[in-house]
């Protein structure tokens, strides 16, 4: 029965492709462009319930998204637009539509422009494109990277950037650049407020606080070849309620705030005609004030991945990934900051069939072979709410999923 | 060794080809663009929208075609992508707020008549179809 559905799930996936096309309508003598992208997936695993969802056993389909895309090109120097999202993961989205991104785009020069309004945030290869799952090879993108439990985040933020691009003399390829700053705010229906629940008896009613940073990447004069470097500050603060659940008494009007949040991220990638291969490191170090004052922890996130596909003919791109999560955690009172191994790292070898069965229908097929849960003190994918019975070392997972876009 | 001979040939036979179709596909702008050449390179940042000017500073807008020969020697010739990845590519953009999806038309007399008429306008089309009102750009 269960079965039906998902497979239900993915047929009305692929039909709604079918019917679904780019749209354009006018708004006075502008042109206002409409298009939009969905997901359905299953996960099975043999051990662990993954993703907040219950994998283990039959597996599970609570694995949608899908966006709306509305945009218009003003003059040929100024654009505006805006996209909603939504999902379901498990747990997490819960069909709480967010406003993804808005705002206006001014491009001066080629080497100097202007986005103000909510605006997605620049931070290595993918974090801006990870939902646009036709784009991409894998049905997950490299979690120790980019944490779909964690998508937003570090996706978008209500301020500004100043961007630009510009040819290096001497034959020495280009640069481009992004500087931003801003605001972000998290939804509560994502990962860290659903670990505190969990884990800690702490439920949020906020999240978010100013972020500034920038990214710098170069495409020397090898074609298909670019390489960068992201920064991210950022000064989070969480409010709600803490129940006493760890020990420490009860706070109706309980907060937390960053001593020191940044996120380095440093990119390489190469494409060539039918083969493209990339790799990532990211450092995420969090330096927090818990508790309401009573306590702090500090969580230094580690990852990297190195992977790439090739398009074998043209239904059918192969590709694998080597992801490499590790995390170093300690604390003060109430905080945990001793653990098993197993829970430090999560190294994840990943296996990929996707076949492109018409231009805008996307399904994959991947194999994940996971040593580690890496589910200490910080959301890693593997969740306590969901495995009240703890956790196994290694895991095992089968993801399916289906796209399209228009 | 006769066998390798043909093999030869044929090898020959499909580069001569390739070549020749990849010629049949040339770039024409709106007479406002200043260029009159193009380097392969400004060309595909182009269309694939990491650039929007060109050399000279004309700003330039990309217009394309849905499907066809002309369309895919353009591709193949001068971006180095298929369709489906080509297009991947301009929705990434679209999606994350970076760009504006450029006009995809039915016939290359409509690529023509869109070039003629709109300022900045860049397309491609057959070299065999009529274009009047355009400038044809040399892709070096």
């Amino acid at each position: 029965m269960f079965k039906k559905h998902i497979i239900s799930g993915m047929l009305a996936v692929l039909a709604i492709s079918i019917t679904l096309h780019a749209q354009e309508f006018k708004i006075g003598s502008k042109d206002v462009q409409v298009h939009g992208f969905g997901t359905q997936g299953f996960v099975h695993t043999n051990d662990n319930n993954w993703l907040t969802m219950n994998t283990s056993g039959t597996g599970s389909g609570a694995f949608t998204d899908a966006g709306l895309n509305l945009g218009a090109q003003i003059t040929s120097n100024f654009r505006v637009g805006g996209q909603v999202y939504d999902r379901k993961l498990g747990q997490l989205g819960d069909w709480h539509p967010l406003l993804d991104w808005a705002m206006g785009d001014y491009r001066l020069k080629p080497w100097l422009g202007f986005r103000a309004g909510k605006v997605k945030t620049v931070l290595g290869l993918f974090t801006d494109s990870q939902d646009m799952d036709f784009a991409n090879t894998f049905a997950l993108l490299p979690q120790s990277v980019y944490p779909i439990d964690l998508r937003d985040a570090s996706i978008a933020h209500l301020g500004g950037d100043i961007y630009g691009r510009e040819k290096l003399g001497h034959n020495l390829g280009s640069i481009a650049y992004t500087a931003y700053g801003g605001r972000r705010s998290d939804n509560m229906h994502s990962g860290y407020p659903y670990l505190l629940s969990g884990i800690a008896g702490i439920t949020l009613n906020s999240y978010g606080g100013p972020v500034f940073g920038g990214d710098l990447r170069w495409n020397p004069p090898v074609r298909g070849l670019t390489v960068g470097i992201s920064r991210l500050n950022e000064m989070i603060t969480g409010k709600g309620s803490y129940n006493g659940q760890l020990g420490i008494p009860a706070q109706p009007k309980y907060w937390e705030n960053s001593k020191h949040d940044w996120t380095n991220q440093y990119y390489g990638r190469f494409v060539k005609d039918k083969l493209h291969a990339e790799s990532e490191y990211r450092r995420y170090l969090r330096d927090q004030i818990i508790f309401s004052g009573l306590s702090w922890v500090e969580t230094d996130i580690r990852g990297w991945y190195v992977g790439g596909g090739y398009q074998v003919n043209k239904w059918l791109e192969a590709g694998s990934y080597y992801s490499h999560y590790r995390i170093f955690p300690s604390g003060g009172a109430g905080v945990n900051a001793s653990y098993p191994d197993a829970q430090t790292h999560d190294f994840d070898k990943v296996v990929t069939a996707k076949l492109t069965l018409k231009q805008y229908v996307t399904v994959k097929v991947e194999g994940h072979f996971m040593d580690g849960n890496g589910s200490a003190l910080y959301p890693a994918g593997f969740y306590s709410n969901v495995n009240p019975n703890g956790f196994s070392a290694n895991t095992n997972a089968l993801v399916v999923r289906t796209g399209f876009s228009f | 060794m006769t066998k390798l001979l043909y093999a030869f040939l044929l090898v020959a036979s499909v580069l001569i080809f390739t070549a020749q179709a990849q010629a049949q596909a040339i770039v024409i702008a709106n007479p406002s663009v200043k260029s009159a050449d193009v380097s392969k390179s400004d060309l595909r940042e182009v269309f694939t929208g990491a650039a929007s000017s060109l050399k000279d500073g004309s700003h330039v807008t990309p217009v394309l075609l849905k499907s066809g020969a002309a369309h895919d020697e353009f591709l193949t010739g001068y971006i180095g992508k298929n369709d489906t990845a080509f297009r991947a590519g301009w929705r990434s953009l679209v999606f994350s707020g970076q760009a504006s999806m450029p006009k995809s038309l039915d016939s290359e007399a409509a690529v023509v008549e869109f070039v003629a008429h709109n300022p900045g306008a860049i397309g491609y089309i057959s070299k065999a179809t009529p274009h009047e009102g355009v400038k044809v750009i040399a892709v070096k």
